[in-house]
């Protein structure tokens, strides 16, 4: 490791204020993506701002229809809440399948989704769900917030303080992942909520999370597996790598929509 | 004295009845690896220690023009940097594994040794790497096998290919080999069926958890010390003094508990550029491999291309057999073709057989040793053909295989004719096991295969010392890889007649023992046990001697049994037994310490046969494989302890499944490794599997005491195959390219 500044401020103002005094700062949550960019020097801020410090962004709340997770709770800690088991099961399981053990339990879902790795589970559960990030300066609705691959609309000295997610009628998240790292090959988050309904992907495009109109609209009309099997996904915009084509991710996300919209009932 | 292999008391004919043997006892290393108390490769440090780190070629093919390391060795902290230019030339014996450590003319792979810095700290080393100024030119590359063999390929190295090469195949060719007997043409026209296919399985790495490590202290007197992660620290011993110019005698290799092998570490990597950094820097130098440096470097195993022709009759009898095998074996010679050949079709009994090997080069790691060097991808093409022929004919794939086994008397494939074997039985167990009948779920295939391993003996020598209070420490030369040191406890133990507790077994280092060959080839239970139970034997004899001073007789007059020296009859005298504790105490008035040596190229390896049957279930929809279930049939010969066998068997499996569904070396256009890493390059974990289940077969081995068979390496021969033939069926579509990854068996679904 190289030498850099490091912050552990025990507020969201001071989190702001020395992310904002840094000359290259950048904000750790769980680390799970920024330690091994450092360590293989991909990444070499002059600053980290540990924002393990803030309690106040530790905690999920439920109420009014809507369940509001602080941004530095873990995955491990929605997976195992019995609050958004019960409102949002499918977000549940989502955080329950995430890497492995230690990822859980250390990873957030605010760093999740600032870093808006375009293989990520949590973006398709945003976009999907229709949920709203909130951070220290605004709010912002999930299509907003994800602009591109490890992209995101945020400023530079701009801190998410928690994501609040509608509950829907019904949601359910199917992956195919990687069978090597557990990341999503292709992830469908499907979710019917008041204001219809939305199907989002994740890992499989070039520009990260996507949602698919076209399956939107034939199950608003029909929410049953039948309604989305038809319909193909074409491949240009997907991605194509060593584990998979570009026309394997797009024959999958028919079939991972087929199986979400059949496990959310 | 009598000192034959049965106990007291047992008629000629009998089976043996042991004592220790076939029991389970505690494993001696399990407290050390779950504390965390053992010492590995890299938990040895040494004070004024440097730390060495080594450059690598990020070229799959270039010549090297020149190196300039004046910025390096100018860099505060450095103390030595090394390049090809610091090594001699070398004993042509070692010229290959030599350039493999330290490249010379040319750079031939993604991650090709060609530097190496020792620094004060391991921040200094790798920034040192950077100011290392390598000029290359670089050169067209090749890592397919089929390709590295067409006439207009790259060639790696000039001149290398050997008269056994036709005309017509590039010089990657290096050697082909052809076994067989009979007249497969002949055979072919006599068969109700001939079928032929093609075959491709892609590289794969040993995948063992514990990266290469050594530390190495080389003074300037030339006396030098060195402490790794190694198989056979006697062959780094060997391999490294012929590298740097010094007497064998000289340098002292102690083995560090090691984190795996599976063959791998049955060569040198980073030990002599460990020990050339310290003769120049008079410092002790420690060296580390990261993973991303195991996997581009260190040995995968062949990739290979083969194809098989096998002539049926509808009752199932092989009327002839014929394989092409083309293995690649990176950038030297010494590809596991031989071997490949030689398996092939060793569970048969062949009338008219054949078969031809080919040994490539390509711009890949040198490949190592991997459990049965070349045996599986052969069974994997060979299996296949006899699944997909025998279900052809509406025949049970096991009663064609029982039909056609090799059994005693057999002249194999490969040339020698088998003693006692135990394939019939292991098919035979699996016949009548519940697997075998268990009802297959929708979209479940069910998939049986056999194969086979040669085992080997070698050279061994252990020594077993008596402690005045009648303990026992054992000294072998062989790193505990698979749990002999509990073996040849309990080896010890069962000869001397004492509890497996009063027996330690130690892995000596090359000052203590004479040369010992490499923990490879499922030798070590066999050779260092039978060694292990003979060196028993002398101690047991001395102590009958001691016995037999006190009492006043004949040495000849005095026999073993449970644990102490008796009388051997009335006429002998009538004196109460001495036990070993007994004879140990007054061992200094009775001639001194009491010790068994022995030493032996151990002849009578048993080979060894296995079958395995695997339950797969198939995604029609992705393409996704799970095990679902999946059984071992192994003759062991005898299991000294069983739960170590089973172990083996069902480690064997799991590398297989991992061979067969997801691991693969995957190189990008430029030739450079795609997936160094962990997270791109999977091996099998236990979420990915069910439970292994095994049945140990026991056929004993004539060549060993107790009957022991090696069992570390035949259990990976099957696995490939018997999960294709398991995929296909459930896929219903003939698999024949390997990994079976998801997108490949969807589309393989998908085109029908």
């Amino acid at each position: 490791m190289y030498d850099f500044n490091y912050h552990k401020p025990g507020s969201l103002a001071d989190a702001a204020s020395a992310i904002a005094g840094a000359e290259d700062g950048k904000l750790v949550a769980g680390g799970m993506t920024l330690i091994p960019t450092m360590k293989q020097r991909l990444a070499a801020p002059s600053d980290v701002v540990d924002l393990g410090g803030i309690g106040d962004l530790v905690g999920i709340t439920v109420g009014g229809g809507t369940v509001t997770i602080g941004a530095m709770t873990t995955h491990g800690a929605v997976a195992a809440s019995a609050d958004v088991k019960g409102a949002i099961p499918a977000l549940a399981e989502l955080a329950d399948n995430i890497g492995d053990p230690q990822v859980r339990n250390r990873g957030t879902i605010g760093g999740s989704i600032a870093n808006n790795d375009p293989a990520a589970d949590y973006p398709a559960a945003l976009v999907a769900l229709g949920a709203t990030v909130v951070t220290n300066k605004r709010e912002l609705s999930a299509e907003d917030f994800f602009t591109g691959l490890f992209d995101t609309a945020l400023d530079e000295d701009e801190i998410i303080s928690s994501i609040k997610f509608p509950v829907p009628e019904k949601a359910a998240y199917v992956k195919f992942a990687n069978p090597a790292s557990r990341y999503a090959m292709v992830g469908v988050f499907v979710a019917k909520g008041s204001d219809g309904v939305r199907v989002a992907v994740t890992g499989a495009g070039d520009d990260g999370v996507f949602r698919v109109t076209e399956m939107e609209s034939a199950l608003a009309g029909n929410f049953s597996p039948d309604a989305v099997s038809g319909i193909s996904v074409s491949p240009d915009g997907l991605n194509s790598d060593i584990h998979a084509s570009a026309e394997y991710r797009a024959h999958l996300i028919s079939v991972m929509a087929k199986r979400a919209v059949a496990a959310a009932g | 004295m009598p000192l034959d292999d049965q106990t007291p008391g047992q008629k000629p004919g009998e089976a043996r009845q042991f004592k220790v043997v076939g029991t389970r006892p505690l494993r001696p290393d399990g407290i050390d690896k779950v504390t965390g108390r053992a010492r590995f490769g890299a938990d040895m440090s040494a004070p004024g220690m440097l730390i060495g780190r080594v450059l690598r070629s990020p070229h799959a093919h270039a010549r090297i023009r020149s190196i300039d390391a004046s910025k390096a060795e100018a860099l505060e902290g450095v103390k030595a940097v090394v390049t090809r230019a610091d090594f001699g030339a070398g004993d042509d014996d070692v010229a290959d594994i030599l350039d493999n450590c330290m490249a010379g003319e040319k750079a031939l792979y993604d991650g090709h040794a060609v530097a190496a810095v020792a620094a004060t700290s391991a921040a200094i080393a790798r920034k040192a790497l950077k100011l290392i100024d390598v000029d290359y030119e670089t050169l067209p590359h090749v890592v397919d096998v089929d390709a590295a063999m067409k006439p207009d390929a790259p060639v790696l190295h000039e001149g290398l290919s050997d008269e056994t090469v036709p005309d017509g195949v590039s010089q990657n060719v290096v050697h082909r080999v052809e076994f067989g007997h009979g007249d497969v043409e002949a055979g072919f026209a006599k068969a109700d069926k001939v079928l032929e296919r093609s075959f491709k399985t892609a590289a794969t790495h040993q995948g063992y958890i514990e990266p290469h490590a050594c530390l190495a202290t080389m003074g300037t007197d030339g006396i030098a010390d060195l402490w790794v992660c190694t198989q056979g620290h006697y062959m780094v011993r060997n391999t490294c003094a012929a590298i740097l110019g010094i007497d064998q005698g000289k340098l002292r290799v102690t083995a560090s508990e090691i984190g795996g092998g599976f063959g791998g570490k049955t060569t040198v990597f980073l030990e002599p550029v460990a020990l050339a950094l310290s003769r120049k820097a008079n410092r002790p130098v420690k060296m580390t491999m990261t993973r991303e440096e195991v996997l581009r470097a260190t040995g995968p195993t062949s990739s290979t291309s083969i194809d098989v022709k096998i002539g049926m009759n509808k009752d199932g009898k092989i009327t002839a057999a014929s394989a092409d095998l083309r293995y690649q074996g990176g950038a030297y010679q010494g590809s596991p073709a031989d071997m490949g050949s030689m398996t092939a079709f060793a569970p048969y009994d062949l009338e008219n057989v054949k078969t031809v090997g080919w040994d490539v080069v390509t711009n890949r790691p040198k490949a190592a040793a991997y459990r049965a060097p070349g045996a599986p991808m052969a069974a994997f093409a060979v299996e296949s053909v006899v699944d997909e022929l025998a279900k052809g004919f509406g025949l049970d794939p096991l009663d064609v295989r029982l039909k056609n086994a090799a059994r005693e008397g057999t002249k194999s494939s490969y040339g020698p004719t088998f003693p006692a074997i135990g394939l019939e039985a292991t098919l035979q167990a699996a016949k009548d096991h519940p697997h075998w009948k268990a009802p297959l779920g929708p979209n479940q295939g069910r998939g049986v295969a056999c194969g086979f391993w040669f085992n080997f003996g070698g050279d061994t020598c252990v020594s077993l010392n008596i402690t005045p209070d009648g303990t026992v420490t054992l000294s072998e030369g062989n790193p505990d890889i698979g749990g002999s040191r509990a073996s040849m406890s309990m080896m010890a133990a069962e000869e001397l007649g004492i509890p497996y507790d009063q027996v330690r077994t130690v892995i000596a280092d090359t000052g203590a023992l004479g040369q010992n060959e490499v923990t490879d080839g499922s030798r070590v239970t066999f050779a260092v046990g039978l060694a292990t139970i003979k060196a028993a034997r002398n101690a047991k004899k001395v102590l009958c001697e001691r016995a037999a001073m006190v009492w006043g007789i004949d040495p000849e007059a005095v026999e073993w049994a449970d644990g102490c020296a008796r009388p051997a009859g009335d006429n002998a005298g009538k004196f109460p037994p001495m036990s070993l504790k007994e004879i140990a105490a007054i061992a200094s008035n009775t001639g001194g310490p009491v010790a068994g040596h022995f030493e032996v190229n151990a002849e009578g390896a048993g080979v060894s046969f296995a079958t395995h049957m695997v339950d797969t279930e198939v995604d029609p929809e992705t393409g996704a494989v799970k095990v679902v279930r999946y059984t071992v049939f192994q003759d062991a010969g005898k299991a000294v302890h069983p739960a170590y066998v089973e172990g083996q068997f069902q480690g064997g499996a799991v590398q297989g499944i991992g061979w067969a569904l997801n691991e693969e070396y995957i190189y990008g256009e430029d030739g450079r490794l795609q997936n160094p890493g962990f997270l791109d390059y999977r091996i099998p974990v236990a979420s990915d599997l069910p439970m292994i289940d095994t049945v140990i077969l026991e056929i004993p081995n004539p060549g060993h005491p107790y009957g022991v068979r090696g069992v570390g390496e035949t259990s990976i021969v099957p696995p490939l195959a018997a999960i294709a033939n398991s995929v296909s069926e459930a896929a219903g579509v003939r698999m024949t390219d390997l990994p079976m990854s998801p997108p490949k068996v969807l589309a393989a679904i998908q085109n029908g």
